[in-house]
């Protein structure tokens, strides 16, 4: 609902003018005074419609997550000040204003800002953060010293969902703006402001004498009431007839409201900037698209450039005409003296500070067009468009900065230099959290900040050896029949279906012989994969498919287990969450819930999980996993990465090198790269050479978190000789050691085993 | 008053069995296993090295998380389930290991109706819960009931009997 004042209406003019009629006048002039009356009732009407309902017309916004700090919480000293600059923070030598921090080496003293969540508000409050490399070490009241269990930063702003007539602004009461702007603003464009009607007699006769000597309309004499209305109905037309029609209007404005309601209407709705598509209106957006920080923040010589705005937004836009706006700022500063608003110090003081605009390339981007394409499309699902748009609704979303900032880094470090060679490469990722399905980052091509062709969400590509794990989780669910160590036939293998001979090969183009199921997974070999498919049967790796949550159509075909079949990173992350969250399936979030613009939850996207793998064979396929990063496709991890870390993978390459994917997760997000060509040719790159090394680069940046796989009781580890996969002992110098589920077929004991002498000899005997 | 004590001590008993099992370590680069340690007779405790970054398992719990879950409670004594889910999700995305929280989730979407969303939660702290006997008969108790309330009587027995086989 639009927010409606309620107001008590007064006598509308058509009323009053009833009893004129009995008077005993000419009948033309009666017929004029009504037409006259009808007039202005009109125009009553519109300015009433405008100034109740249009006014409050506002955006949804839609912002990250909003970064809680905690002591022990995994950030870095370097990725908070990010996250503060992006908030708009200014670093400065002591904090005294919300908004304001204090950095010294890795200790940060701030002021926090005052938000409102669904929970209510989050106060101002200072505090004291301080971290050791990876981590928060204490968070403190910087005033006491006492510590804070929890402190939640007000979140980065994301994005808006607009109208058709793309206006933005940001809605403030008049007691939120400082009363330096607003006098300011009265003195430099309407002084009599508060003791005209509506128009200024005297401001008309003097522009109409400028006028008049200049042989042409230079000078306005408008009030800022006839300024709201011009704002109100858009029209830059100086004809005498606009005129007259202001004039009216706001005389009719002023019966009808009070100077501090018109100054609040004037204050959110008068034009100031142009982003592109999107017009800037009102003081509190314009803050915050020049200076990136709320009105109550500003410097005075940031107000007076605002007020000096006010007169020409294009003409004096600071970023285009620096001097020019340096020059108009300077002469509000020069009328703020004269008035009295503020002394020669400040003045001074005012005078050489810079323009201290924020340009939109300074720093890390704050736009991702390509996750408010997921959001907005989640929202498309739940919403009318036009219940988006005008309510002023909130949406807080799943975005975690941090994590998006280092995925577009990552996609940009490893794509760029191949652009000379390869310039149609692209690239596209997707993380979540494993735990809970929500979407940390997401990227839709390899520019950050470009909206356009969203991989992410729009490409749907074969995934080659990604689907093994889906394979072998088909197998270890048989703990009868199978186990990781169960030995697996990698020679030539053709196979016959109505009449056409299908024969894999492994990408090395060589045959392993007898392999452990483990190894084929963690070496992704073709030949031992497609056995294994061929004795499961196509229907039940489908249905293990389905059950991790892959609903698309597919080809009931032997080739589905060497992965000829199209996904797209939405699916393929849908089916690495099974894994990574140890079983489970959890619907994908990019929204944590919807709020009013009173600050009331309209809509939640709960937290909801379903096990979909019994808890031993998931440990079983995710210990597997962590075997390729051990020792298998993506064993050069290792090199980047501490190997106690337990990171689990899988990579995954197409034919003539068409696709390359890498998904993996540590212990608490999953992430899913692909690259490759729109066009679907070949690139060059294999899982390991292309998207997994975005994929290390992106945990680097954004860190990562040990894996421990939580045994179930029903699992049991046990030596095994590589050589023959047999069962150890202590006959056997090396031995792997495998989980196993208790109550299945364990291998035969290896020949190795059994030669030591038996347990209860005395230990010097044996 | 008599719930919170209980959740006190589910969450510093999940807390003081903090997992601290680790999967084999592979060294990669040699693409060797790392020899196991020679002491591993028992199972529970699996081949590998301990990371640093963890909170060792006597920690005490998180300060965020014990913050949150008064506010959840305040929630609850206030009968706004929504709410006080909401502030319990918020705990866990600080503690997203925490058995305890997971089960807490799914008693108030048990009290609220959704019994088929609490099973599942339960079964997720259980997951999580290691060796917390507390903790997992209080989960498959819940499962038992939203069950029964689901009309799965198979199930809700076979719950039942898990329940038992703890000696709850």
């Amino acid at each position: 609902m639009p927010r409606k004042k309620s107001k008590s209406r007064r006598r509308s003019p058509r009323r009053r003018a009833r009893k004129n009629r009995s008077l005993p006048w000419g009948r033309l002039l009666i017929t004029l005074l009504v037409l006259l009356t009808g007039y202005v009732a009109f125009l009553d009407f519109q300015v009433y419609r405008k100034f109740e309902g249009h006014r409050w017309t506002l955006p949804a916004r839609v912002y990250a997550r909003p970064l809680e700090l905690y002591s022990g919480l995994a950030l870095n000293a370097t990725q908070f000040a990010t996250e503060l600059k992006a908030l708009g923070y200014r670093f400065v030598s002591r904090p005294r204003r919300p908004g304001e921090v204090a950095r010294n080496a890795s200790r940060f003293q701030l002021i926090s800002r005052a938000f409102d969540f669904w929970d209510g508000r989050e106060a101002s409050r200072p505090l004291r953060v301080s971290f050791d490399a990876s981590r928060v070490t204490r968070l403190q009241d910087d005033r006491s010293g006492a510590d804070v269990a929890l402190a939640r930063l007000d979140p980065l702003e994301i994005g808006s969902i607009h109208t058709a007539r793309q206006e933005d602004r940001i809605l403030v009461r008049l007691d939120e703006v400082p009363a330096t702007l607003v006098k300011a603003l009265i003195a430099v464009e309407d002084r009599g402001f508060y003791r005209h009607w509506g128009i200024s007699p005297r401001s008309v006769a003097r522009a109409m004498w400028v006028n008049l000597r200049s042989g042409r309309v230079v000078q306005g004499g408008s009030t800022l009431t006839q300024q709201l209305v011009k704002n109100f109905f858009l029209s830059n037309r100086r004809s005498l007839g606009r005129k007259l029609n202001e004039a009216i209007m706001a005389l009719l404005i002023e019966r009808r409201y009070a100077k501090d309601e018109i100054l609040e209407a004037y204050l959110n709705e008068v034009y100031l900037a142009q982003d592109g598509q999107r017009a800037i209106h009102g003081f509190g957006l314009g803050s915050r698209f020049l200076f990136q920080r709320p009105l109550d923040e500003l410097t005075t010589a940031q107000m007076a450039l605002l007020v000096g705005m006010v007169k020409g937004p294009s003409y004096y836009d600071p970023r285009r005409h620096p001097q020019r706006a340096r020059e108009r700022r300077n002469l509000v500063l020069q009328v703020m003296l004269e008035q009295g608003i503020i002394d020669r110090a400040a003045y001074q003081k005012a005078r050489n500070e810079g323009l201290g605009l924020v340009t939109p390339e300074a720093g890390t981007s704050k736009t991702f067009p390509a996750f408010l394409d997921l959001v907005r499309r989640q929202l498309r699902r739940d919403y009318n468009e036009s219940d988006l748009v005008g309510e002023g609704l909130r949406i807080f979303t799943t975005l975690d900065p941090q994590v998006q900032w280092a995925l577009q880094k990552a996609l940009d470090r490893r794509i760029t230099p191949l652009l000379q060679q390869q310039p149609e490469l692209q690239g596209a990722g997707l993380v979540t959290h494993s735990a809970n399905g929500e979407v940390l980052a997401l990227a839709g091509g390899r520019q950050a900040g470009y909206a356009g062709f969203n991989r992410a969400l729009d490409i749907q590509r074969q995934i080659g050896s990604l689907i093994k794990p889906a394979i072998y989780l088909s197998a270890l669910e048989q703990p009868q029949r199978y186990n990781l160590a169960t030995l697996l036939d990698d020679s030539p293998l053709q196979y016959e279906q109505s009449g056409k001979l299908w024969s894999p090969g492994n990408y090395d183009q060589r045959y392993h012989g007898q392999v452990m199921l483990y190894q084929a997974l963690a070496h992704s070999y073709n030949v031992a994969t497609a056995r294994l498919g061929l004795e499961l049967g196509v229907p039940r790796v489908i249905d293990t498919l389905r059950r991790l949550g892959l609903e698309k159509p597919l080809n009931p075909y032997p080739s589905l287990f060497l992965g000829a079949t199209d996904m797209s990173l939405i699916q393929v992350t849908r089916l690495y969450l099974g894994f990574a969250s140890g079983g489970f399936q959890l619907p994908l979030r990019s929204i944590r819930e919807v709020l009013d613009s009173q600050g009331k939850p309209l809509q939640r996207y709960d937290l909801s999980v379903h096990r979909v793998i019994d808890p031993a064979p998931a440990y079983l396929i995710s210990t597997a996993l962590q075997k390729v990063v051990g020792e298998g496709t993506a064993r050069a991890l290792n090199q980047r990465f501490s190997p106690q870390l337990g990171l689990a993978g899988k990579t995954g390459t197409t034919n003539d090198l068409r696709d390359s994917w890498f998904a993996g997760f540590d212990g608490d997000k999953l992430g899913v790269v692909w690259i490759g060509r729109d066009d679907n040719q070949p690139m060059g790159l294999t899982g390991a050479s292309g998207a997994m090394q975005v994929w290390a680069d992106l945990y680097r940046e954004a860190g990562a978190t040990p894996q421990q796989l939580l045994k179930p009781d029903t699992v049991t580890w046990h030596g095994i000789d590589p050589a023959s996969g047999g069962l150890a002992d202590r006959g056997c110098a090396n031995t792997v050691q495998l989980p196993f589920i208790e109550t299945g077929a364990l291998p035969p004991p290896a020949p190795c085993a059994g030669r030591s002498l038996p347990d209860w000899l005395p230990g010097w005997l044996r | 008053m008599k719930r919170s004590v209980v959740l006190i001590c589910l969450l510093l008993g999940a807390c003081s069995s903090a997992p601290t099992r680790l999967p084999p370590v592979i060294d990669g680069r040699t693409g060797e296993a790392v020899p196991p340690p020679t002491t591993t007779p028992d199972d529970s405790v699996a081949p590998g090295v301990i990371v640093t970054p963890l909170p060792p398992p006597d920690a005490p719990p998180n300060g965020a998380v014990v913050a949150l879950l008064d506010q959840a409670e305040d929630y609850h004594r206030a009968g706004d389930s929504n709410n006080e889910a909401a502030t319990i999700e918020r705990a866990l995305r600080i503690d997203t290991r925490n058995a305890a929280l997971w089960h807490r989730l799914a008693a108030v979407r048990l009290e609220q109706g959704r019994p088929q969303e609490a099973e599942q939660l339960a079964l997720k702290s259980n997951a999580l819960a290691g060796d917390n006997r507390l903790l997992l008969v209080s989960n498959w108790q819940l499962v038992a009931r939203a069950r029964w309330s689901l009309n799965d009587s198979d199930g809700a027995r076979q719950a039942e009997q898990r329940v038992r086989d703890l000696g709850g």
